[in-house]
Parts: C-alpha cells; structure tokens; sequence
C-alpha cells in the first residue's frame, strides 16, 4: 500500500473519466477526489448524475474510460484482488442470493473474502444483533421485506470486517426509523476507523456526513462538510444549497 | 431475435428434413457364380442373377452401396460403419432360374443388419426386397434377416432414449445454465463478486462445477425414468454411460458459460438454448440419419455436439460399444469441450462490461 495510506488517504481519484460504450453516456466527467480513513463521504446528486459509476471504479468494479483511481493505494481495477477484501460494497440493488438463506448469504460472502470459519460464527451473529436479523438467519432471503433485504445486503458487505464500505444508496426504501438507526451504526463504524462512502438522494441523510459531495452530470460542482457548505451558500439546510447549485431544478425521490 | 429464432429453426429443419432416408450405407458380396441353363434342346443361355441384384441395389437411391467380403461387412455394421451387409449365395442364379421354372426352391439373400434405427433397418429391407422381386415374380423370394448387436430388436422406445438422453443434456443444461448465470446479473450478485477477491477464472469454475452436477442429476433422472418405468436396456456399461453423459454435459456447461457472455436478459438467455438444441437436434441424426443429409449440410452437422454424443449414447446403450469403438467420438466431445473453455475463459468477465 503506497504512501498515501500513510497520510490518511485512503481513496484518490484524479480526472476520472466514464464513458459508457453503449450510448456514449459521460457518466463520470473528469472527477477528482480524496477521502481520507475514518471518514464518512456522502455523494449526493440526482439520479443519473453519475454517483453509482463513480462508486463502481472505487470498487473495482468498472473500469474508467480515462483517469486514476487508488483505494488504499492500489491502482484500481487493475490491482483489485490485492485490496477486494478490504472493501466492502452493498450495490444499489439488494444484490442476494434469493433462494439462499440469511446465514447463507453471509457465509457465502464471508467465504469469498477469506473469513475463517472459527470467525464467521461470532461475526455474523455480532451483525444479525446490530440489524435485528437474528430470529431471521434461517429465512430465505425472497421471503424477507425491502428493509431486511436492505439490512442483509449491508450485513454481507460488512461480514469481513472491511476497511472501507460502499453503500450506495443504502437506504433507498428504509424507514426514517431504520434510517436513523443506520447512520447511528455508520457512524459507530467510523469511530473505529472504517471509512464509508455512501450515495444518496435524500438530502437530510447528506447532514449526517462529514463531508459531501455534490454530483451533476458526472462532475463534483461542489464538496465540503455540511456546515461549510451552509455557509458558503448562505442558507440553512444541504438541500438549499443543492437547489441553488442545480439552479432550481428538485430532485426527485 | 423472437422473429430470426422461428425463421432460422424452421429453415434448418426444412433443409435438413427435406430428403427421404438416403445413401444408407451398406455393403453387398455378390457370390453368385451364374448359370447355364438349358432353354431347349441345344440352347443353352446363361443368367447372371446375382449381378442382376447388385446392380439393383446399385441403382436405388436410398443406398449407397460398397461391395467387399460379407465378413468385413458384418464387422463394418458391428463397428457402425454400415447399416447392413448383404451376401448374396453362390447358386443365386441357378436357384433363381428354378423357381422361375416352377421348381419348389427358396431363393435367400442374406442380410445382416443393425437392429438399432427401426426406420432405417425397414428401408434397407425394402429396398433389398424390392430389388429381390424386380428379378422375378416374389413367390419363393426371402431376405433372411439376421439383426446385429446379440440379436437385439429394439422398440421405438429403447431406441430413441439414447437420443433423448443427449437432447435433454444439451437442451435443459445450456437452458438452466444460461439462466443460472443470467440471474447473477440479473439479481446484482454477480456485481457484488466483482469486489470480491474471487478471480474471473475461480468463478468460472464456480459455474462449471455447480452446473455440472446438476446436468448429471438431470441425466440420471432420463436414465432412471427409461429403465424404471420404460424397461430400457443398457447393453453397454453403466460407468461408461455415466462417464460419456458426465462428459457430453461438461461440454454444454462451458458452452452456456460462454453463450452467456451473449445473453443481456433473461429472455434472450431462455431463447439461446433452443436456437442451439433445436437446430443440433435436425443435424445431429437423430431424426434422420446425417448421411440423408443434403451433402453441403453434412460437414456442417459433423459439427454439431449431439452428432457425436448419439453416437455414444446409442453405442453404450443399444450396441454394447465399449471404450474402444467410442474412444474417436468421446475424443471429439473432450476436444469441442477443450475449445468451448478456452472460448469461455477468454470471455469471462472480471468487471462490468460497459
């Protein structure tokens, strides 16, 4: 891991660049980004702004058109099983084995990523706990709500116990109950140095980040905490200062 | 492709069902030595039946006739180089001659024919017939029949499960396949494994292992339902038949590994199976045999996997072959399974296609 895991910084992307092949979409336009351990980063942009292609080549996932991209300083996608089990990723969609149960799921992820089984056991009950799952682990995962799917999909993306999680848009269909309680254990998981990038559509959510990220149409028009940005604009609350940024146009969802 | 699929099926079977069974090889020994007779006092004329008959068999196009010993023959139809061999008797023509005189003496030709293809084993015997009565007036005239293989006379039944067993390994292993993997993309499994260490190869494997057994449960349960229910026979070994239907199914498993790369949706997964078994099954021989075939479709069909696995399927079961007279056929299922990996590790994805 180059140095500068050393000074902190955990992801760096300089002139990251998506075009997709398939319409010539510029889904990604020349983005530049550092986000250091222990942080909590929020994108958020409307749909189609380009925040899940950015989260993609952070994973690995996708391969950028033009750019650099480095996760805990290793060139991605090129480099990514150096550093694919320290990453975790719960993608937009529920991404789950249906037929399989919870406890299946998990075992299955953690297996991919290299958690002993002696470590599965404590780990996957510690995150059942922290979800409320645990009367769930034997349901298949077809028969679970949106919400309980939501909270597998996060339970597999933290089983191995990452350095850095994606959750992009983790909490698209949750209850302002659960929401809350989410960013509660983000945040927790941020107090022992797990760096979390999260997309969103839902401004409120973006107030709970340490930094924000601004997105339209695959450029980052504006970044900052939440109070720096309030300021900077002279309003009161994040979603102003985006529909004044996106010269008035709401966003949806 | 719901418009191209119905047109390219349609045009494959029109073309390859078009001909009647034809060039059905045999082999014939005429042993006939001809015959003087005498016509009437001091008239002698000599008939060369035998030849007659050969040249009979020559002419009629559902045969495509070789002429050699009779024993070669009856090794050529064991080995399944022909359909039949016909030996026609030394005193074809004196004995021909007789009846026609009113003589009470059979004339018999013997035929030793593969029991296994009813309808093939049914023109050859016409034809035989037919050519046997165009010397003469019928009564008298036996083909006699000796079926290859022990004797063995097979039902409709015991006949096409062989070529059941290889459409169901080649239909329901590259469907259920396709849309197994499909549903990795479909559910977005298969971008969370794209953040896993799990290289493109390991998954892969992953696919080929998981579907394999399941293509073998689906071929035992086919063989399991032929001879519980429908008493078929399996002359040859039953490890052997496993091992080729082991094999066969790994063929199509890394097909549909590499087809999937070609499927963008679950439906364009479920019509990618039968626009490869439905044209396999017109070509492979199992409605009609591949030398019936138009002559530019026949390379074509020697192409196809199915071809190959009849051939096994049908020479464990209703032959008895053993490894020694499948070895050509199972080394041609091994090398097209070699080229589908080598198709589909070069095509597996490491990340999203975009």
């Amino acid at each position: 891991m180059g140095d500068s895991s050393q000074v902190g910084l955990v992801i760096e992307a300089e002139s990251l660049v998506k075009v997709y092949r398939q319409g010539g979409v510029r889904a990604v336009d020349g983005l530049n980004l550092r986000v250091r351990r222990g942080e909590i980063y929020a994108f958020i942009g409307a749909n189609g702004s380009g925040k899940t292609t950015a989260i993609n080549m952070m994973t690995g996932a996708l391969a950028p058109t033009s750019g650099i991209i480095r996760v805990l300083g290793v060139e991605q996608p090129r480099n990514r099983h150096e550093v694919a089990s320290l990453i975790g990723v719960a993608p937009q969609e529920y991404s789950l084995y249906q037929d399989l149960t919870v406890d299946e799921n998990l075992e299955f992820f953690a297996g991919l990523n290299g958690v002993e089984q002696g470590l599965l056991g404590e780990r996957a009950g510690e995150l059942l706990d922290i979800l409320n799952l645990r009367g769930r682990r034997r349901t298949p995962v077809s028969e679970l709500s949106g919400g309980m799917k939501r909270r597998v999909s996060i339970a597999c993306a933290l089983i191995h116990d990452p350095e850095i999680v994606f959750f992009d848009e983790a909490t698209v269909g949750v209850d302002p109950v659960l929401r809350q309680f989410f960013w509660g254990y983000f945040r927790s998981l941020a107090e022992r140095g797990v760096t979390i990038v999260v997309t969103s559509h839902v401004m409120d959510e973006a107030e709970r980040a340490d930094r924000i990220g601004l997105m339209r149409a695959g450029r980052l028009i504006e970044e900052g905490t939440p109070s720096e940005l309030k300021q900077r604009h002279g309003v009161n609350t994040v979603e102003e200062v985006f529909l004044k940024l996106s010269g008035g146009v709401t966003v949806d969802g | 492709m719901m418009i191209a699929m119905p047109a390219i099926v349609m045009v494959i079977f029109g073309l390859a069902l078009s001909g009647e069974v034809k060039n059905i090889p045999i082999l014939v020994q005429n042993l006939d030595v001809g015959y003087e007779a005498q016509a009437g006092p001091g008239v002698s004329i000599s008939v060369e039946s035998g030849a007659d008959l050969a040249e009979a068999l020559q002419g009629d196009d559902s045969l495509r006739v070789v002429t050699g010993s009779y024993e070669d023959g009856v090794t050529g139809v064991d080995d399944g180089d022909y359909f039949a061999a016909v030996r026609i008797p030394a005193d074809f023509s004196e004995r021909l001659y007789r009846r026609m005189r009113g003589e009470d003496v059979d004339v018999v030709v013997d035929v030793y024919v593969d029991g296994t293809k009813p309808a093939i084993r049914a023109s050859i015997l016409g034809a035989v017939g037919d050519s046997l009565r165009s010397l003469g007036d019928g009564g008298g005239l036996e083909v006699a029949q000796v079926l290859a293989f022990g004797g063995a006379e097979y039902s409709g039944l015991d006949v096409s499960i062989p070529s059941v067993m290889g459409f169901v390994l080649t239909f329901l292993v590259l469907l259920i396949s396709l849309i197994i993997i499909n549903r990795e993309t479909a559910m977005g499994t298969l971008q969370r494994l794209y953040t896993t260490p799990l290289t493109a190869f390991e998954r892969l494997l992953g696919y080929v292992i998981a579907l394999l057994v399941l293509g073998m449960m689906m071929s035992g349960v086919v063989l399991l339902v032929g001879v519980v229910f429908f008493q078929v026979t399996v002359r040859g070994s039953f490890t052997l038949l496993f091992i080729s239907a082991f094999l066969y199914a790994l063929t199509h498993v890394l097909l549909a590994v590499f087809l999937s790369n070609f499927a963008r949706n679950e439906l364009q997964a479920v019509q990618l199976a039968p626009i490869i078994a439905l044209p396999s099954m017109a070509l492979s021989g199992m409605l009609v045999p591949v030398n019936s075939l138009p002559d530019y479709i026949q390379p074509i069909a020697r192409l196809v996997p199915l071809y190959y696995g009849n051939r096994v399927f049908e020479g464990v079961m209703l032959k008895g072959y053993g490894v020694g007279e499948l070895s050509g056929d199972l080394l041609v299922i091994s090398g097209m399974a070699a080229v589908f990996l080598i198709l589909a590790a070069m095509t597996v994805k490491d990340r999203i296609d975009a």
